[in-house]
């Protein structure tokens, strides 16, 4: 029980007045930075790593922690209000999010969003205080193999989002492929389809492709059907907090979601992405009401939100404990300890004890000042959507936009951005599910690097994907996943849905 | 929203306190980092701007960032922009001049003007803790007996952690161009698959491994400094027999065209800054190795590691 | 969406499901030509043009697969303003017009906001154009000073 001694004593230090009051400007700066559609939480926490340079290395990283945090959660309140995620973990609770929104829901929506944040960044973070030296142990025994299949598995749970014509679902996935093939092959230095233009080379952003297909293609799609069937701001039905059966339906899928995302988040490669496609995949399988889903199930939210912060923590477990920067957002926390001489890994628990345990403790404060923060804030976020609809759409590309200026002032990616723009609107006008793309753009690089890998290391021999228990087992999984459908519904399905 | 308001201008005021400069000198300077923020260039950029005006050698500094493609993008935009600017500086270093190459990149460091040589760090040759290789001398012997079966891990393709497997390999009597380097994303991830004993042997920059190399996780054999360094264990590869080196240099260029009295200007505000007591204490914080060198012996320096990476990355079939 | 009732049926061959599929058909050759012409090879195991034939292949399939539905009764496309899509067009090209001029942030955000505002049937372009104004100083302002975010600086900009 010596960790929760140590807890106590950071507790100690976090709660002294100086840093509870750092916590709390982190935690509003990461909220209204956050927000902003194309700024997820790297950029948030980089733009605000100068704020911090002159505090003292304790209240600094105690703000830090209310940054990250911060950042974590905005992203999701413009993919529920907005359609429009903020980074490429929102994606996922976009599908749902938006469409509770446009029922009136968009109240409980944005609760069980913030609430399930909170149960599940406070389970992480307890995970990430007492479990973090096991955890990581069989984390960086995750080899190549393994990952790729977890990739697998990823790559069939994305059916899910697919909507109802397996074609056109395949379709945007595999446009999302091919977009991921474009830039210089980290593997081999080799180019793909970047037709000698260098603002290519580095490949597509994930969130350039989903602010364009997301919020600029919905903009124009509103706006080309605007005659027809003007779309009247959304009416808020009923309470705007959660009713008792939203709680009911809530509960479990926050419980799972954190069960996903910390684990997974807590791996060198894992990223925040893939907890929240397989808890939004999980949610649908066991969910009461499957028919709900792609019409506002609340469980689609209340999963994949409590499974990205979850991850957000998980992955201060490798950060902390190796040294391991394996999102981003923990590259630029990493940058932000070396600043005051602090060389995150092995030792740090050692070397820097009281500072480490002052940081947890100040993650868990920030996590209840985000909820304190932000379930006030729900009624006001609500009343954006009063906004005249031509004010709203033109403030949500300004900000699109502005997103993508500040990560990368070029022509080019402004470009890239519009193009997104246009072919978001192509596939909403034809029903084309957008989602998949973006899934496949974020995992198909990963599967290739990662098969690729594997079999560098065989030298060749694809065996080594079936001589680890690990890969073997999650590619059986993923293959009886797969053809399992098929069988028990049979292909009659199949052809009724293609039309 | 009186909090909110309150929580910013709390902020506003960090970040003014922050900026208040010492002015002595009206040098307005932009500084260009061809990397997103985070990285060593950004780092190296940010560091630059606070120490200049700190110590009064600049007026103002500005850092841009402009991503992509090993820094190319960034030079060739620099390039472009900064023509006889006599308020505009670049960071780059030994990727860009690997970027250069396999990017067959239009644009190269001749068409800048090389204003000072800054830091250089070693790179480390590391083995996992539990592995059988126990010296360089071991890993030596496994490289030429199995060169397919010594795997190694590090950063991007074409980078100076590749270049020096592709190196070391040579200097253990295999062919160079059969090196199985495993590319990973950074540091960090290469790190991974070291603790998980998935390769043989990793490369990667003194500082990233520093903690895990003290605690004992992993085996230091060498680092590719052509000298031993004050606090580093590990002894050069060249104190133990094999004949390689090779820096990560970061330094400072200026646009082309530049008018003499201006490359001097600006020669002279960055050597003040790095012969400051300030720079001193950057390099002690970021864990940098100072490499200093004036405009005319960076401008040779740059010409002959441009020479010998050629070289290496043809040997690895990565250029022409 | 699917479920919208305004949408009529369409039979017989559907246009733009056979342009679809024959996009997809030339970004599958577009991308198997650039695989081809790969020069760097992977020493062991596979190299990147492996993945590039993949999905190659995939696209082609999918090319198939949308020539084959074109055929079937599927749903019409519904009618479009492309009025209002033209000014979104144009408020972009404002965006990105007045950034590769160099005529810094400001300006560029005015235009984007403004003209889509027009898109969306608003005629008070004045008051808009001042409105999108003051609400992209005011980022540029916090973003610029406060957060030493280098937005793209023109003569507005310089002014500040």
């Amino acid at each position: 029980m010596d960790a929760l001694f140590q807890l106590l004593n950071g507790f100690g230090d976090a709660l002294a007045p100086m840093n509870l009051v750092f916590a709390a400007i982190g935690v509003l700066l990461g909220t209204a930075v956050g927000v902003l559609p194309g700024i997820g939480p790297a950029l948030t926490v980089a733009l605000l790593l100068p704020v911090t340079f002159k505090m003292d290395p304790g209240g600094s990283l105690i703000m830090f922690a209310g940054i990250y945090y911060g950042g974590m959660y905005g992203g999701s309140t413009t993919a529920i209000l907005l359609n429009t995620p903020g980074e490429a973990a929102s994606v996922v609770t976009a599908i749902e999010g938006n469409q509770m929104a446009r029922k009136g829901r968009g109240g409980p929506a944005l609760a069980t969003a913030a609430i399930g944040s909170f149960v599940a960044a406070l389970i992480a973070t307890i995970g990430l205080a007492f479990l973090a030296p096991i955890l990581v142990k069989i984390a960086v025994r995750f080899g190549p193999w393994d990952y790729f299949g977890l990739m697998l598995i990823a790559f069939v749970t994305v059916s899910a989002t697919f909507g109802s014509s397996p074609l056109r679902g395949l379709t945007s996935l595999g446009i999302g492929l091919w977009l991921g093939l474009i830039g210089i092959d980290q593997l081999t230095g080799q180019t793909r389809l970047a037709f000698g233009i260098p603002n290519l080379f580095d490949g597509i952003e994930v969130t350039t492709l989903a602010v364009g297909l997301f919020a600029i293609g919905e903009a124009l799609h509103v706006a080309s059907r605007h005659l027809f069937a003007p779309e009247k701001p959304i009416p808020i039905k009923g309470s705007i907090w959660m009713t008792a059966s939203d709680w009911r339906r809530s509960w479990k899928p926050w419980l799972r979601g954190a069960g996903i995302g910390f684990p997974i988040g807590a791996l060198p490669a894992g990223g925040a992405e893939i907890p929240t496609f397989l808890s939004y995949t999980t949610e649908r399988k066991l969910s009461r009401h499957p028919e709900e889903f792609g019409q506002g199930a609340i469980e689609g939210v209340a999963g994949p939100e409590a499974a990205n912060n979850a991850s957000a923590a998980g992955s201060l477990v490798p950060l902390l404990t190796l040294g391991l920067p394996t999102s981003a957002t923990a590259a630029v926390m990493l940058a932000g300890f070396q600043q005051y001489n602090i060389q995150p890994g092995p030792l740090l628990f050692v070397q820097h004890a009281s500072l480490v345990w002052a940081l947890i403790a100040s993650l868990f404060i920030a996590n209840i000042m985000l909820l304190v923060l932000n379930l006030p804030l729900v009624g006001l976020w609500v009343q954006l959507l009063k906004i005249p609809l031509p004010w709203l759409y033109a403030g949500i590309l300004l900000f699109a936009t502005m997103g993508t200026i500040a990560a990368n002032p070029s022509v080019v990616e402004l470009l890239l951005l519009s193009g997104f723009g246009v072919l978001g609107f192509v596939m909403r006008r034809y029903d084309y599910p957008v989602a998949p793309a973006i899934v496949g753009l974020i995992l198909g690089p990963m599967a290739d690097s990662q098969l690729r890998r594997a079999l560098q290391m065989s030298q060749g021999d694809p065996m080594i994907l079936l001589q680890h228990p690990g890969s073997a087992t999650m590619i059986g999984i993923a293959l009886v996943a797969l053809v399992a459908p098929f069988v028990f519904k049979g292909l009659s399905r199949f052809r009724q849905d293609e039309d | 929203m009186s909090i909110f308001t309150r929580g910013l201008s709390a902020a506003c005021l960090a970040v003014l306190t922050a900026l208040s400069p010492a002015v002595a000198q009206d040098l307005e300077l932009t500084i260009t980092a061809p990397a997103g923020a985070g990285g060593g260039w950004d780092a190296a950029a940010r560091s630059l701007q606070e120490t200049m005006v700190k110590t009064g050698n600049a007026k103002s500094v500005q850092v841009v960032n402009v991503p992509g493609a090993g820094g190319t993008v960034g030079l060739a935009q620099f390039v472009q922009s900064a023509k006889g600017a006599k308020d505009q500086l670049l960071v780059g270093g030994i990727t860009m001049v690997g970027a250069i190459i396999t990017n067959k990149s239009p644009v190269d460091l001749d068409d800048v003007t090389p204003i000072a040589r800054l830091t250089g760090d070693p790179l480390v040759v590391v083995v996992p803790k539990d592995s059988k290789i126990q010296t360089l001398a071991d890993l030596m012997a496994a490289i030429k007996a199995d060169v397919a079966g010594t795997i190694w891990a590090g950063g991007s393709a074409g980078g100076a952690d590749h270049i020096l497997s592709a190196l070391i390999t040579q200097a253990a009597g295999a062919d160079p161009s059969k090196v199985n380097y495993v590319a990973y994303s950074g540091g960090g991830e290469a790190l991974a698959a070291m603790l998980g004993g998935q390769v043989t042997a990793g490369i990667s920059g003194y500082g990233e491994w520093q903690g895990q190399i003290e605690s004992g996780d992993l085996r230091a054999l060498a680092i590719s400094y052509p000298e031993p360094i004050e606090g580093i264990a590990a002894q050069p590869l060249k104190a133990q027999g094999v004949d390689v080196e090779l820096v990560n240099w970061r330094g400072v260029f200026a646009g082309p065209d530049l008018a003499d009295a201006d490359k001097q200007a600006l020669a002279t505000a960055v050597e003040k800054t790095v012969k400051s007591p300030e720079w001193q204490e950057v390099l002690k914080a970021r864990g940098w190795s100072d490499y200093y060198a004036p405009a005319d012996e960076f401008k040779a320096f740059v010409a002959s590691e441009n020479e010998r990476v050629h070289a290496t990355l043809k040997s690895i079939g990565l250029a022409e | 969406m699917a479920t919208e009732i305004h949408r009529g049926i369409h039979h017989g061959l559907h246009r733009p499901t056979v342009i679809i599929g024959l996009g997809l058909i030339a970004l599958a050759a577009v991308t198997w030509n650039d695989a081809r012409g790969m020069t760097i090879r992977a020493n062991y195991g596979v190299g990147a043009d492996a993945a590039s034939y993949f999905v190659a292949l995939f696209l082609a399939v999918l090319g198939l697969g949308h020539l084959i539905a074109a055929f079937r009764p599927g749903i019409e496309a519904d009618e479009a303003d492309w009025g209002a899509v033209a000014w979104i067009g144009l408020a972009l090209a404002g965006l990105i017009g007045a950034i590769w001029a160099g005529f810094g942030f400001i300006l560029g955000s005015t235009l984007l906001f403004a003209f889509t505002a027009r898109a969306f049937g608003r005629r008070a372009l004045i008051v808009d154009l001042l409105f999108g104004a003051v609400l992209s100083t005011a980022i540029f302002l916090l973003f610029n000073k406060l957060l030493q975010l280098a937005l793209p600086l023109g003569p507005l900009e310089r002014l500040i």
